[in-house]
């Protein structure tokens, strides 16, 4: 708008020859404009409030737990959930308690049930349309305090796949790395990523109803992945170990480990691998 | 109170007995001095949730003993010499750090 004026007063100068004056007099007339911006409409005046239900339940307050609302305005609010979340806890409700680390998807902090899905709040947008977002904690696990569940048995399960390298004979160079072609380091694509969120285990029935038992599609995405590891010479020991009604054969191929990940890692696809190379070392 | 001690004991009553157990025999493992502040402050904790927590409240009895069974895992490597408490007060003030 300023520059259309600004044009103008340009336009006016150039084709009548006024005295200086009078041009310098135009300039300031059309330079105070821009200042008086008061029409302006700013993003302030109109709010959006949109409706947070978030299960809250407290060890100090042992009654039943609840879901909690809480109206925040989306236009004084980053766009991830985990924005909503730090702004509530900021100005509305300090005792509201959540894990969360990085805010960049990588650390798997703030995994949490957002409308039903599992996924991190840092990477789930909020939905700005009017209807009331739930706030849940993952599914089917033990809660500390509101959005807090206990992971050690989910860490426990991981830890017992023994996730380190494994070797026999010592290697070719001590001291030095042990090599690996480009196309064996490509076998690991795809499951070196897993940031152990828990988000699709969480999201497993089969992880629901048997969950000491059943490892669970991330800890058996991360047994592939060092089972596929072409450094790693205990293939044979590790495939024995979890071959195991319980520990791998829960799995039915609900495939709702894929639909849950966050980082679009495809824990069914792994454990499908397994299978295949646990049928493979049954009739050889 | 009503405490059922007599011939059945439910589930949960088993639990938090064998946890009791299970911390009494830790302790047992300790040395002397460590052993007594261990076994005042069981018993008294269990003592004093006994006698608060409603008998019907399973959520927050399960909690409990989720919370003992981590602790005694921890009280049993024997670099543990003992247990204490640190009671920050009401959550609601925002300065105790919710």
């Amino acid at each position: 708008m300023a520059t259309g004026l600004l044009r103008r007063a340009f336009t006016g100068i150039s084709s009548s020859p006024a005295p200086t004056a009078a041009r310098y007099v135009l300039l300031r007339a059309f330079a105070s404009e821009p200042q008086t911006d008061a029409a302006v409409p700013t993003a302030r005046d109109t709010s959006k409030l949109k409706t947070f239900s978030i299960y809250r339940w407290s060890p100090d307050n042992p009654t039943k737990p609840e879901l909690k609302e809480y109206k925040i305005d989306l236009k004084e609010c980053g766009p991830m959930v985990l924005d909503a979340l730090i702004k509530i806890k900021n100005e509305m409700d300090p005792s509201l308690t959540f894990r969360r680390s990085c805010r960049e998807g990588i650390c798997g902090s703030c995994a949490m049930n957002i409308d039903g899905c599992n996924g991190l709040a840092c990477l789930t947008k909020i939905e700005s349309a009017g209807s009331a977002t739930t706030i849940t904690p993952l599914p089917h696990m033990f809660v500390i305090k509101d959005l807090v569940v206990d992971m050690t048995n989910f860490y426990n399960q991981y830890k017992s796949i023994e996730p380190w390298l494994k070797r026999k004979t010592p290697a070719e160079e001590p001291g030095k790395e042990i090599l690996q072609t480009k196309k064996d380091r490509a076998k690991l694509d795809g499951m070196y990523e897993c940031i152990l969120c828990a988000c699709c285990s969480t999201s497993c029935p089969s992880y629901w109803w048997n969950p000491e038992s059943y490892l669970g599609p991330a800890a058996l995405l991360h047994a592939n992945r060092w089972i596929v590891d072409s450094r790693d010479e205990y293939t044979e020991e590790r495939l024995d170990a979890i071959n195991d009604e319980y520990k791998l054969y829960r799995c039915h191929t609900i495939l709702n480990c894929a639909r849950a990940c966050p980082k679009g890692l495809n824990p069914g696809k792994q454990i499908q691998h397994i299978k295949q190379l646990q049928l493979a070392g049954a009739n050889a | 109170m009503g405490a059922s001690s007599g011939p059945r004991l439910s589930g949960m009553q088993r639990q938090v007995l064998s946890l009791y157990r299970g911390f009494l025999r830790a302790a047992r493992l300790k040395s002397a001095e460590d052993r007594h502040k261990i076994e005042s402050l069981v018993s008294n904790e269990f003592r004093h949730n006994a006698n608060n927590v409603d008998r019907k409240n399973f959520l927050y009895i399960e909690y409990l003993v989720r919370r003992g069974r981590k602790q005694l895992d921890q009280l049993k490597s024997p670099d543990t010499v003992g247990l204490s408490a640190l009671n920050m007060g009401p959550s609601s003030s925002i300065c105790s750090a919710g």
